[in-house]
């Protein structure tokens, strides 16, 4: 069944050279004090494109922040292969909250620029820009203790984005928002993404948002996590987050992946 | 983004700022607390319920101090004081600070020099004052650098723990953003240590004024500690007091003010 699906043609993406390469990684986590050995991820291997959307799904624990965090070279790998074709560090959004405390919106937002010396006049102006895409333009000076939990989300997202990486990592963004928020801030993302054409690789755990973003699927067992499945994901650009739940193939997608998820290794 | 809403009435304003309301009174309010002490000494001093001789009543001794202010005598005391205590938490804070940050962020460093500073931190600082004398001399540099390693300790231990607590995805964002060694040091290591910096400060300011009042009973020609010993020399138990008052005063305005910087420099910790 994985097989057949694989073998669905997707023209565009075989000429598109690939910005990220990953052979069968391998991560494992020793705990010296209790003498114990954490397989997270075994034989992992897919590539992405350029200026490709990918959205691995996956079980909770199986390994999928963990491969995110190795792509950003947070995290080392045990065995196999990364291989990311570009000049710059791919940008992070982290799954936990990561705004800092001690600065504003705008000023959390401005980091990754004024870190890298960009003038105060441009970065001011990017860092508008940035709030009034996220919709944070009325809380620029505010403190991330006074605002709610998605807010600090489309504020890690907002850095993320202000200094314009070619990669763009991002786990479980909108994992912690309303259904109402996570689909505005869905069509926001590929509004974004439709203009700037970067290369994304997108963590959810979430069959319904991964078909709604991405051009591919990328299904993962339990842990240790591996690949099952990597899914071409048919709808045309632009799209509309609530337009395209009228589409039969929405729904066959997901019962696709859902039979995937429920019997991983079945294939 | 907002919809249109009816504004809030007078009332739900009210009650909206009566916290941030109650929080200015009770600031001001504690400035006061310790006058309630000397009220209640004075009574009894006047009543004789304590022996006079021992402790004067507040009012003779604020008597004595103001001829001595009048007389500007006390003045180039607290003026000596205040020098020795300034320059020598300044030259014990900051190499705290940076080696507390220092420490915090490389595990290796941690490591190697770790074991020093617990080694070196159980030494009571009175106890090396004679070696300390003997190093710097009786002038001002002993006083300096007593003042200095009981600073540096407490400053260090502070700001080390207050790294160490950061949580990790703090240099995990400070990596991904592209940050250098210094940038991660100056713009994620210090503030995530900031509250527990100012925690230091505030103990440091209070062990400092114990020091130098020590430091200057035994080697000086000046200061408020010096003062004091003098006093005592020539029973001159008001002029006792009015030394013990003006050096708890210094510390506590010390202390006041690094709570005032705190609110300044450290506005998202909850106080
Ligand atoms: N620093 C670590 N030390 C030890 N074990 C770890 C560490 N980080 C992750 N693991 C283990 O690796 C496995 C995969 O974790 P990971 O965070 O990658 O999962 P995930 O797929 O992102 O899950 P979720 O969907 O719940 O976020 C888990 O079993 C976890 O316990
Ligand atoms: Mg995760």
């Amino acid at each position: 069944m994985t097989a057949a699906l694989q073998k669905t043609p997707k023209p565009k993406v075989v000429c598109a050279p690939p910005a990220i390469e990953v052979t069968t990684l391998t991560k494992a986590f020793y705990n010296s004090d209790a003498d114990r050995v954490t397989l997270a991820v075994s034989d992992f291997s897919f590539s992405v494109a350029r200026g490709e959307f990918v959205c691995i799904v996956g079980p909770s624990g199986c390994g999928k922040t963990t491969v995110l965090r190795i792509l950003a070279d947070l995290e080392s790998k045990l065995s196999g292969e990364v291989k990311l074709h570009t000049d710059d560090a791919p940008a992070m959004v982290f799954q936990e909250a990561s705004v800092l405390p001690w600065l504003t919106v705008a000023q959390n937002v401005a980091l990754p620029l004024k870190l890298k010396g960009t003038p105060q006049a441009q970065q001011k102006a990017r860092v508008e820009e940035m709030l009034a895409l996220t919709g944070l333009t009325s809380f620029a000076n505010a403190r991330p203790s006074q605002l709610s939990g998605g807010m600090r989300q489309r504020v890690s997202v907002a850095r993320a984005l202000a200094d314009d990486r070619d990669i763009l990592l991002m786990d479980e963004p909108f994992g912690a928002l309303d259904e109402q928020t996570r689909l505005v801030l869905q069509q926001e993302l590929l509004r974004i993404w439709e203009a700037t054409r970067k290369t994304v690789v997108f963590i959810t755990h979430s069959v319904d948002e991964a078909l709604t973003l991405a051009d591919r699927v990328l299904v993962m067992s339990p842990r240790p996590g591996t690949l099952v499945a990597d899914l071409k994901v048919p709808f045309e650009r632009p799209r509309d987050v609530v337009e395209m739940r009228r589409d039969k193939r929405f729904w066959d997608l997901t019962y696709e992946v859902w039979n995937l998820l429920a019997s991983p290794g079945g294939a | 983004m907002n919809t249109s809403s009816r504004p809030l009435t007078n009332e739900e304003m009210h009650r909206l700022k009566s916290p941030a309301r109650r929080e200015r009174l009770f600031r001001r309010a504690s400035l006061f607390s310790p006058l309630l002490l000397l009220l209640l000494w004075e009574i009894s001093s006047q009543l004789n319920l304590i022996d006079r001789r021992f402790f004067p009543a507040p009012s003779a001794i604020a008597q004595t101090a103001w001829s001595m202010i009048v007389s500007l005598e006390l003045f180039d005391h607290i003026g000596a004081t205040l020098r020795r205590v300034g320059i020598g938490y300044a030259m014990g804070a900051i190499p705290g600070v940076i080696l507390g940050l220092m420490l915090g962020l490389s595990q290796t460093t941690r490591r190697l020099l770790g074991p020093i500073f617990a080694a070196l931190y159980p030494v009571p600082k009175i106890a090396i004052l004679p070696l300390i004398l003997l190093i710097f001399g009786v002038g001002d540099m002993s006083k300096y650098v007593l003042i200095a390693i009981g600073v540096f300790f407490l400053m260090f231990y502070n700001t080390l723990g207050g790294v160490m607590q950061a949580p990790q995805i703090y240099m995990d964002v400070a990596k991904n953003v592209g940050a250098t060694r210094f940038q991660t040091f100056r713009h994620i290591a210090l503030p995530a240590a900031l509250p527990n910096i100012f925690t230091g400060l505030k103990l440091a300011a209070g062990s400092s004024y114990i020091i130098i009042a020590a430091a200057e009973f035994l080697g000086a020609r000046s200061g408020v500690g010096f003062f004091i010993w003098a006093s005592w020399q020539t029973f001159a138990v008001s002029r006792m007091f009015v030394g013990i008052v003006v050096i708890s005063f210094m510390g506590y305005l010390t202390i006041l003010l690094i709570e005032a910087l705190e609110r300044h420099l450290v506005p998202w910790a909850k106080q």
